[in-house]
């Protein structure tokens, strides 16, 4: 299994979002190296994906609170980081989650924007990005499942 | 040899391109000169600047840039601009009066918390669309509410103008929906599109105040006019409902004023330059304007490149309501003209005026599924008239499609507090750092919920609010704005108004309410008589400064928007408002500015 498969595995565990939203087998924005390649700048990064390694058969929010709550400081913060850039699409460096008003320090990149969860779990759109119709603001949306493809995976 | 044209117009927002088309169609010969540059071939390159952007404020998109580097966390010096041009960055209580940092020299008390562009197509660039047209008694408050001034003219006059202003700028709205307090239409008028269907927040609000009344007022929700597109318009797309009106529309579904101004340039009669400030107007002994000076430059931050003037007939000042005063107030004649052009009234800087903008937001009792369609698609338009107007501000009420985005910068807020267990959303009072499905519930839970109002306060027209000259300067060496601000006692009381309607309002909704107070030092927040504060936003309405009258002593203009002072010489633009009323102001720009256009073309450019 590679890095890749490890983070997006570990990735839809924290997010509670299904491996197959998050990187599709046809993916050709490709986000998932972005985040990937900004998460990997952290130190604790390998140890992260190792304590993923080591439990990956287990059930996803078990999975997460052994990452989240069972591993250290330093593996938390950075599974924090990386569920903020799947959410929001920018980077807030782990050191930055620790004080008391986190702030971002960059977009991780246009299409980290554009594709961003937290607009998904609103079952809404980007703000400036929209593949929708006219007028389709005046009736329900899709369902939450549609949008999270049911959860982690 | 100076240039001559038929007519110089200065600056190229909505004002300065209706002039310039209309001039252009009749075959007279223009030029526009713009402070800022040109705009890129199509508009993928502010949208790119919008998208890596953290900070999504409404001027991001635009040139100059506002973080140097590109990108960074740290402010440009505006000291290094050609063309500055205020951000909303700059509202701090530790930046607002740094002129490092902000471009506005501001002197206080309070702060003037909007901002406007130096752009091709000026602030239309990032406007919401709103088109609203004034109600007849924003005409005569002076006669029927002994408050303020009247116009030189009411509601009747302008009333063709409005017609054509919603043609040109293309609106998308009913006239049955929009014929409240006095509004009338020409016979068999009707909109050019039909009204922008609204959204499930709007339906939600319009059942449930079905029978609130607000002093003896009965509230109800109204459509908005919108300048977006309803169908096909001027070969621009349909509104997709990218919720992105402000800071940039991505289809340009939404009328921004390079549209016009390239329909100026089609006719072959108007040429633009850009990056090209005009510093002096220039007098002669007969009080005709003769040229206007100007200074060039390549770069944002670059060296001055050239010098210029040119001549005209007819020279139009269209820059907007604070760096139109700056020009008149810039341009000394070598001591003819020592208070500044067109100023034998002293009026020409005064009366700064906004809408000092109430904010209040809630939770819904059930979704209403915000953050889409356009950013705001309705209002509660009954208290923008009534007898409490002897007493007290009106107030228009926006009814946002944003969430939470606007009042705490959310989905970004809450979306860190849930995953980083801290609850500055209010959202999360146990401060639960959350994962996996219980983050995707927790967080949809909140999100399909928000929903914001925006409370649009009448600011009275005083004289102590003003725009003049700093010794600080740009990097062309021009005086930077100062401004002097304040908010009245019967601003005030519409501010505190607005904040008990929300109340009302929220309560009769069975919604939560999560509106903060004030923080105490945050320069846009008014001290209250007993204690306490009441927070205000800018509207981005810059309104006041050479106001048109019927008086020579007490006005800056005529009721044409001709200088009293220069014959030859009109100021258009929302500066030219007697009183700022309580519509958004850029339906009325685009009207008067039509409504001059005319009168260059029958009288001067005969």
């Amino acid at each position: 299994m590679s890095d890749m498969d490890l983070f997006v595995g570990l990735s839809s565990a924290l997010t509670g979002i299904a491996q197959e939203q998050l990187a599709p087998t046809v993916d050709p924005l490709n986000v998932k190296q972005a985040y990937f390649d900004q998460a990997k700048t952290d130190p604790a990064f390998a140890q992260m994906l190792q304590i993923y390694a080591a439990n990956q058969s287990k059930p996803p929010d078990q999975i997460a609170d052994i990452i989240l709550n069972q591993s250290g400081n330093a593996v938390r913060y950075l599974g924090r980081a990386v569920m903020l850039e799947w959410y929001t699409g920018s980077w807030y460096p782990p050191a930055s989650l620790q004080t008391s008003s986190p702030n971002p320090n960059n977009v991780v990149s246009a299409d980290a924007y554009t594709t961003g969860w937290m607009w998904n779990v609103a079952q809404a759109h980007p703000m400036g990005y929209s593949n929708l119709h006219f007028g389709y603001w005046s009736s329900p949306p899709p369902s939450l499942n549609d949008y999270t493809g049911g959860g982690a995976s | 040899v100076t240039e001559t044209f038929d007519a110089v117009i200065v600056g190229a927002g909505i004002s300065g391109a209706l002039i310039a088309k209309q001039l252009g169609l009749k075959g007279k010969k223009v030029l526009v000169l713009e402070a800022g540059p040109e705009n890129p071939p199509n508009i993928n390159a502010f949208l790119q600047r919008f998208y890596i952007s953290l900070a999504k404020v409404p001027e991001i998109p635009y040139p100059p840039e506002t973080f140097t580097p590109p990108g960074g966390s740290t402010l440009t010096n505006p000291g290094t601009w050609n063309a500055g041009r205020p951000t909303s960055l700059t509202l701090d209580a530790d930046n607002w009066q740094d002129p490092s940092e902000a471009y506005l020299i501001q002197k206080g008390p309070l702060a003037f918390a909007s901002t406007y562009d130096r752009v091709g197509g000026g602030t239309t660039r990032h406007w919401l669309g709103t088109s609203l047209r004034f109600v007849p008694n924003d005409f005569t408050m002076r006669t029927t509410y002994g408050r303020e001034i009247d116009w030189p003219f009411g509601y009747d006059t302008l009333e063709p103008w409005y017609g054509k202003a919603e043609w040109e700028i293309g609106v998308s709205a009913d006239t049955a929906d929009q014929a409240y307090l006095g509004i009338t239409f020409e016979p068999k008028y009707s909109y050019p599109m039909p009204a922008i269907p609204l959204s499930m927040v709007d339906n939600a609000v319009s059942t449930g105040i079905n029978g609130l009344s607000v002093d003896n007022i009965s509230l109800s929700v109204t459509s908005t006019p919108q300048a977006r597109n309803s169908q096909p318009y001027q070969s621009r797309r349909v509104c997709a409902g990218n919720t992105n009106c402000i800071p940039i529309c991505p289809i340009q579904a939404k009328y921004d004023a390079s549209v016009t101004l390239n329909d100026a340039l089609e006719t072959g009669n108007v040429q633009v330059r850009y990056q090209t400030v005009a510093n002096d107007i220039v007098v002669d002994g007969n009080g005709r304007v003769t040229q206007v000076n100007y200074i060039t430059y390549a770069q944002e931050n670059g060296p001055p490149t050239g010098t210029g003037s040119v001549a005209a007939k007819v020279f139009v000042l269209a820059a907007h309501a604070i760096e139109t005063p700056k020009l008149l107030l810039m341009s000394k004649n070598g001591g003819r003209t020592p208070n500044g052009v067109a100023n034998s009234s002293g009026q020409v800087g005064k009366n700064l005026m906004d809408h000092p903008l109430f904010l209040a937001w809630a939770l819904m009792p059930s979704n209403v599924y915000p953050y889409r369609g356009p950013l705001s698609t309705s209002g509660i338009e009954n208290l923008r008239d009534g007898a409490f107007r002897s007493e007290r501000a009106a107030y228009r009420i926006e009814i946002g499609n944003e969430g939470w985005n606007f009042p705490i910068n959310d989905p970004y807020t809450t979306t860190l507090d849930f995953i980083n267990g801290s609850n500055a959303s209010q959202l999360n009072p146990g401060s639960q750092a959350l994962f996996g499905s219980n983050l995707v519930g927790a967080l949809n839970g909140v999100f399909t919920r928000q929903f914001r109002l925006g409370f649009l306060v009448e600011q009275t027209a005083d004289a102590s609010n003003t725009v003049g000259l700093s010794s600080i300067t740009d990097h062309l060496g021009l005086p930077r704005p100062l401004i002097t601000y304040n908010i009245s006692d019967y601003t005030l009381k519409g501010l505190l108004s607005a904040q008990q309607t929300a109340t009302t309002i929220f309560n009769q909704l069975g919604a939560k309410q999560f509106t903060t107070p004030a923080t105490p030092g945050d320069p846009s927040a008014v001290p209250l008589p007993g204690g306490g504060l009441i927070k205000y936003f800018g509207s981005g309405h810059v309104v006041g400064t050479y106001r048109m009258g019927t008086d020579k002593t007490q006005s800056v203009t005529d009721p044409n928007q001709r200088s009293w002072d220069h014959p030859n010489l009109f100021l258009t633009g929302s500066g030219v408002f007697p009183t700022i009323a309580t519509a958004n102001p850029t339906l009325t720009i685009a009207a008067l500015s039509l409504m001059a256009a005319n009168t260059i073309l029958t009288t001067d450019l005969r």
